[in-house]
C-alpha cells in the first residue's frame, strides 16, 4: 500500500507566507496556469466545463426562460384584463397558465440556484473550479435541452395545459402529448439538478480553502450545503410519482385511477412533498445572497452566525412537514390537517430568525445604502407580507374559504417575488462587477427597482381582494357582473409596469459600453470572491490562500498580496493538468490535489443522448429511445474512463509551503466516493417513495391488495434476493481481495457477481410475468417496484463489468482502487434495497 | 497538526470524522427527532384512521402521541444539555474562531438553537391531538 498521508508543515507559519517569491518564478508559474485553464475560443468554447462559463450560460438561460415564462404571464393578464374577454380561447389560456407556473418553477427558480451557485461557490471558497466540472456541463446542457423541449411545446400548441401541477385524472386524461412533455422533459431536468446538488454538496464539504474550518464558510456555503440536501430529499419523490405517472400514461397502469384501486390523492402527496420543499430550495439560496450582501453593506461580520445556520437547518427541516397545507380540502382527517398545520406555522420562526438577523446587523452596522441593498430592502418587505398570508393560509379554516382563489396567487407571488426574484436581482447587481468585470447602471438599475416593486405590488395586493371576493384561479375569463373587473384591470396595468422595469434591467444587461471594474473589491466586502483580479483570470485564484477568518478580505491584511504572487498553494500547474484542493470536511486540512477533468464534447454529446431517450418516448418512440439510451451509457462510460480516477504520474506531490499532498485518493477521502454516497441518498429517496406509495394504498383502499389477487411468486422473490445478497458478498470481496494484492481471484468475483446480478434479474422478472398490471394498482405497484430493482441492478452490473475492465486494462489496481470502492458503496445501497423490495412485493401481501 | 507525521492525511480526516462528523450529525439530530416525531405522528394517525378509527375512536392514536412527545422532548432535552456543555457560553472574540475549541463551540451553540426549534416544533405538532377528539 502506498503510503498517502500528506507530508510536511500544516499549518504554514508567518515566516513562511512573508517570504517573497522571485518574480520571475512568478511570471512563469501565471504562464502555466493560463495556459492549463485557458478558455477555448470559436466552435470549441462550447467544449467549456470551467465553472465560470457553465455558471454564465446557466444563469442567461434560466433568465431567459424566465423571460419567456414572464411574456406568458402578460399574455394571460391581458387575457384577464377586461371581463369575456376573448384574446384567448381556454385551451390556450390553460397552456400558458400551465407553462407560466412550470416554466417559472422548474425552468428559472431551481435551476437559476444552481447556476449562481456553479458560478460564485469556487470564488466564495477560493477553489479554482468545482470537484467535477464535467458533472456541471452535462447538467447544463441537459437542462437547455430539456428546457427548450419543454417551452418550445407553446409553440405548436401542445404544450400541457392542466396546471403545473398536473393533478390527476385531469393531467393523466389529457389529450395529446402535452402531459408527457411535462413528465420526460422534466424528470430530465431534475435529474440534472440532483446532479448539480451533488456537485455542490461535495463542494462545500471538501474543496474549502485550508484553514477555512466549517465554523469560517461563508453564509452562502451552509445555505448551498442545506439546500443540496434538501433536494436530494425533494425531487426524488416526484421522480418517483413521474415515473408512476408516465407508466399509468403509456401503458394504462392505473395508479392514479380510482375505478382500478388506484388514487389521485397519491400524486398530490408525492407532489407535493416535492413542491413545499422546493418553495425553501428556491428561497434559501435566494436569502443567502442577502446574507453575503448584508454584512457588506454594514461593513461589519453577520450579527449571529450560528443564528443563520440555526435558520437554514431549521427551514430544511420543517418544510417537509408542510406538503399537506396544499392539499387541506382533499378530505382528510382533521387531525393530520392539524399536524401540518402546526408545522407551517413552526417554519415561521427560523424564517423569521434570518430575516431578524439581518436587520440586527444592519442596525448595528455603519451603512451605506446602495443599489444592492435596495433590492433587499424590497426583498424583505414584500416578502414579509407574503409570509404573513402564508401564516393566514397555513390555518386550515382560512384556507378552505381562500384555496384555489386568486388569494393564493397573490400570497404564493408576494413569497416568490420577495423570497426570490428580488434577492436574485440584489445578487446580479451585486456580483455583476465579479462575473463580468462591468459595473451595470446605477440609474437603470433604480428604475428597474421602483418599477419592479412599484408594478409588483399594484399586481399582486389588489389580488388578495379578488380572490375575497370569489375570483377562482385557472379561470379564462369571468363575468362582469361579479366586482372583479376593476380589481382585475389594476393587475393587468401593474404585470405592464413590472414588464417594463424588466425591460430596463435587460437593456442595462446587454448593452455594449458598460463602465469597466476599476477596483478589485468595490464594495468593499469580506470574502473571498472579490480577490479576483481586474480582468478575472480563467484559473480563478492564482493561489490558494490559508485562511483564518470569517472575511478573510477584512482581517487578513496581506492575503491578496500573497494570493497574487503565488505564496500560497498549488500555486504552479508544472504537469499541465487542471487541479484543485481538496480538503478535509470540518477543518478544512489539505488532504490531497484533486485532478479536476478539462474541457470536452462527450459531456454534450451524453446530454443529447440522454436528452433524446427521454424525449423520444413522448411521441411513443421507444426503439430509437432505447437506442439513443444506449448511446448515452456508452458515452457516458467513455466520459468516466478516460477522465475519472485515472492514475497520476506520480503519487505525491509538492503544493508550495513545505507541504506535499497525495494526487490519488480512494475510499472516504475520495471526492467521488462522496458523491456516489449523496447521489444514492437522493436514490434511495425515490425508491423510498414507491414503497410510500405501496403503504398509502394500503391505508387508502380497503382492496388493497384485493380479495384473492395474484401475488409475485414467493420462492422466485426469494431466490432473486439470496442471489443480489451474493453478488453484493463478491463486490465486497473483490474489493478486499484488490486491496490486498490478489488480483486474480478479486477478478474472478467481478465475474461472478455479474453473473448473479444477472440471474436475479432473470428471477424478479419471472416471478411477475403471471401478473397483469393495467388490471388494478396492485399489480401495477408491485410490478413498478420490479422495474425499479431490475434496472438498478442492471446499473450494478455495468459497475462490476466496469471494474473488472479497470483491472484487467490497468486502470485498477491494489492501490488504485477508487472505482471498486465507489461501486462496492452502490452495490450497499442496492443490496438494502432489494431487502426492502423484495419484503414489501414477497412477504408484506401475505401478511397485511 | 503539530505532528505531520503522524496525524495528518486520510487517517486524520478519519479521526476527525469520529470526533467531529459526530458533531456535524449532532448539529442535525434534533431536528431528526421532530422529523421522527411528525411522521410518527401523521403516519400513525392516518393508519389509525384509516383503519380502525371508525370502530375504536383516535384515543390510542392522542395517547401515543403524548407519549411520543414527552419521549421526543425529553431526547431533545438531554441533546440540548450535552450541546449547551459543549458550547460553553462565554465572552468569545473573532480571534478564536480559526482554533479548534472555536468550531467546537460553533458546532455546540448551533445544536443547542437547533434543539429550541425543534422542541418547538414537537410541541406545535402535538398540538392537534390535543385538541381533535375524532377521526373525521
Amino acid at each position: 500500500m502506498i503510503d498517502r498521508r500528506p507530508q510536511g508543515i500544516y499549518p504554514p507559519t508567518e515566516e513562511m507566507l512573508a517570504e517573497p517569491v522571485p518574480a520571475e518564478v512568478q511570471e512563469r508559474q501565471a504562464d502555466s496556469l493560463t495556459k492549463v485553464w485557458k478558455t477555448k475560443t470559436g466552435i470549441r468554447y462550447l467544449m467549456s466545463v470551467n465553472n465560470s462559463e457553465i455558471g454564465k450560460w446557466y444563469s442567461l438561460t434560466c433568465f431567459g426562460f424566465m423571460l419567456l415564462a414572464g411574456i406568458l404571464a402578460l399574455l394571460v393578464r391581458v387575457q384577464l384584463a377586461y371581463p369575456d374577454m376573448q384574446f384567448l380561447d381556454a385551451d390556450r389560456f390553460n397552456q400558458f397558465f400551465t407553462m407560466h407556473g412550470t416554466a417559472m418553477m422548474f425552468l428559472f427558480a431551481v435551476p437559476l440556484f444552481e447556476a449562481m451557485a456553479i458560478l460564485l461557490l469556487p470564488a466564495f471558497l477560493g477553489a479554482r473550479d468545482m470537484p467535477f466540472p464535467r458533472l456541471s456541463s452535462f447538467g447544463y446542457w441537459s437542462f437547455l435541452i430539456g428546457g427548450i423541449f419543454v417551452m418550445g411545446s407553446v409553440l405548436f400548441d401542445v404544450a400541457p395545459n392542466s396546471g403545473w401541477f398536473m393533478y390527476p385524472p385531469l393531467a393523466t386524461e389529457a389529450p395529446g402529448p402535452g402531459s408527457d412533455i411535462w413528465l420526460l422533459g422534466l424528470s430530465f431536468i431534475e435529474v440534472a439538478s440532483i446532479a448539480a446538488a451533488v456537485e455542490l454538496i461535495v463542494g462545500v464539504l471538501k474543496c474549502r480553502p485550508p484553514g477555512m474550518r466549517i465554523n469560517m464558510m461563508p453564509l452562502y456555503a451552509w445555505y448551498v450545503l442545506v439546500v443540496g440536501g434538501m433536494i436530494l430529499f425533494a425531487f426524488p419523490p416526484l421522480i418517483a410519482g413521474d415515473l408512476l405517472f408516465e407508466l399509468e400514461r403509456a401503458l394504462d397502469w392505473p395508479f392514479f385511477d380510482a375505478t382500478r384501486g388506484g388514487d389521485p390523492l397519491l400524486w398530490q402527496h408525492l407532489f407535493w412533498i416535492f413542491g413545499h420543499p422546493e418553495v425553501y430550495i428556491v428561497f434559501l439560496p435566494s436569502i443567502a445572497i442577502a446574507a453575503m450582501i448584508v454584512p457588506t453593506v454594514a461593513q461589519r461580520p453577520i450579527v449571529g452566525y450560528s443564528w443563520i445556520v440555526l435558520s437554514a437547518v431549521g427551514t430544511g427541516f420543517l418544510s417537509f412537514g408542510l406538503w399537506v397545507h396544499h392539499m387541506f380540502t382533499t378530505g382528510l382527517p382533521n387531525i393530520s390537517l392539524g399536524f401540518f398545520s402546526a408545522a407551517s406555522e413552526a417554519v415561521v420562526i427560523p424564517t423569521g430568525i434570518q430575516i431578524f438577523v439581518f436587520v440586527a446587523t444592519l442596525m448595528v452596522g455603519r451603512v451605506k445604502i446602495s443599489l444592492p441593498m435596495l433590492w433587499i430592502a424590497g426583498a424583505l418587505a414584500i416578502f414579509t407580507a407574503g409570509g404573513l398570508t402564508g401564516v393566514m393560509i397555513a390555518i386550515a379554516p382560512f384556507d378552505w374559504q381562500v384555496h384555489d382563489t386568486y388569494f393564493i396567487v397573490a400570497h404564493l407571488h408576494y413569497t416568490l417575488f420577495g423570497g426570490m426574484v428580488l434577492p436574485v436581482f440584489a445578487g446580479i447587481y451585486y456580483f455583476h462587477p465579479f462575473f463580468m468585470k462591468t459595473y451595470l447602471s446605477e440609474k437603470a438599475g433604480k428604475w428597474a427597482f421602483w418599477l419592479i416593486f412599484g408594478g409588483f405590488n399594484l399586481t399582486f395586493l389588489p389580488m388578495h381582494l379578488t380572490g375575497l371576493k370569489g375570483m377562482p384561479r385557472r379561470v379564462y375569463t369571468y363575468p362582469g357582473d361579479l366586482g372583479w373587473n376593476w380589481l382585475n384591470l389594476i393587475s393587468t396595468v401593474g404585470a405592464f409596469i413590472i414588464a417594463v422595469g424588466f425591460l430596463i434591467f435587460l437593456i442595462d444587461l446587454l448593452r455594449p459600453g458598460k463602465r469597466k471594474l476599476d477596483h478589485r473589491n468595490p464594495w468593499r466586502a469580506g470574502t473571498l470572491e472579490w480577490t479576483d483580479t481586474l480582468t478575472g483570470e480563467d484559473w480563478g485564484v492564482r493561489s490558494i490562500p490559508y485562511i483564518t477568518s470569517r472575511y478573510p478580505l477584512w482581517d487578513q491584511p496581506k492575503l491578496v498580496e500573497r494570493m497574487d504572487a503565488g505564496r500560497y498553494y498549488l500555486p504552479d500547474a508544472p504537469e499541465g493538468l487542471r487541479e484543485t484542493m481538496v480538503t478535509s470536511v470540518i477543518d478544512a486540512r489539505p488532504v490531497q490535489v484533486q485532478r479536476v477533468t478539462g474541457d470536452a464534447w462527450v459531456t454534450l454529446w451524453a446530454a443529447v443522448f440522454t436528452g433524446a431517450a427521454f424525449i423520444l418516448p413522448t411521441f411513443h418512440m421507444y426503439k430509437p429511445a432505447i437506442v439513443a439510451g444506449a448511446f448515452a451509457i456508452v458515452s457516458i462510460l467513455y466520459w468516466l474512463w478516460t477522465s475519472t480516477a485515472r492514475k497520476p504520474e506520480k503519487e505525491m506531490k509538492d503544493v508550495g509551503l513545505g507541504l506535499s499532498l497525495p494526487t490519488y485518493a480512494s475510499g472516504a477521502s475520495a471526492v467521488g466516493w462522496w458523491a456516489m454516497w449523496i447521489t444514492m441518498l437522493g436514490d434511495s429517496t425515490a425508491f423510498a417513495s414507491l414503497i410510500f406509495g405501496f403503504f398509502f394504498y394500503w391505508t387508502a383502499r380497503p382492496d388493497f391488495p384485493p380479495m384473492g389477487a395474484d401475488h409475485a411468486d414467493g420462492w422466485l422473490v426469494a431466490l432473486t434476493t439470496g442471489a443480489i445478497l451474493l453478488s453484493w458478498a463478491l463486490t465486497v470481496g473483490a474489493r478486499e481481495l484488490n486491496r490486498r494484492g490478489h488480483v486474480n481471484p478479486a477478478r474472478l468475483c467481478l465475474v461472478a457477481g455479474p453473473v448473479l446480478a444477472g440471474v436475479a434479474i432473470w428471477l424478479l422478472t419471472l416471478s411477475v410475468l403471471g401478473l397483469s398490471p393495467s388490471t388494478h394498482t396492485y399489480p401495477a405497484t408491485v410490478c413498478a417496484i420490479v422495474i425499479w430493482v431490475v434496472a438498478h441492478a442492471g446499473l450494478g452490473i455495468l459497475m462490476q463489468l466496469y471494474c473488472l475492465a479497470g483491472s484487467l486494462f490497468g486502470k485498477l489496481d491494489p492501490d488504485h482502487d477508487a472505482d471498486l470502492w465507489n461501486v462496492t458503496l452502490f452495490w450497499h445501497f442496492h443490496v438494502l434495497t432489494v431487502l426492502v423490495a423484495t419484503a414489501v412485493i414477497g412477504l408484506a401481501p401475505r401478511i397485511l | 497538526m503539530t505532528d505531520p507525521k503522524t496525524q495528518t492525511g486520510s487517517r486524520q480526516d478519519e479521526f476527525e470524522f469520529f470526533e467531529e462528523s459526530n458533531a456535524l450529525w449532532w448539529i442535525t439530530l434534533a431536528p431528526t427527532t421532530w422529523a421522527v416525531h411528525f411522521v410518527l405522528a401523521y403516519g400513525g394517525t392516518a393508519v389509525w384512521c384509516a383503519k380502525f378509527g371508525e370502530t375504536q375512536g383516535v384515543t390510542v392514536a392522542r395517547l401515543s402521541i403524548a407519549g411520543l412527545t414527552v419521549l421526543a422532548l425529553g431526547f431533545i432535552g438531554w441533546l440540548g444539555w450535552r450541546s449547551v456543555r459543549r458550547w460553553k457560553p462565554r465572552q468569545n472574540d473573532m480571534e478564536d474562531l480559526s482554533h479548534p475549541e472555536g468550531r467546537h463551540e460553533f458546532l455546540g451553540h448551533a445544536a443547542f438553537l437547533l434543539c429550541i426549534i425543534s422542541a418547538i416544533g414537537v410541541v406545535y405538532v402535538a398540538m392537534p391531538a390535543l385538541f381533535i377528539t375524532t377521526c373525521r
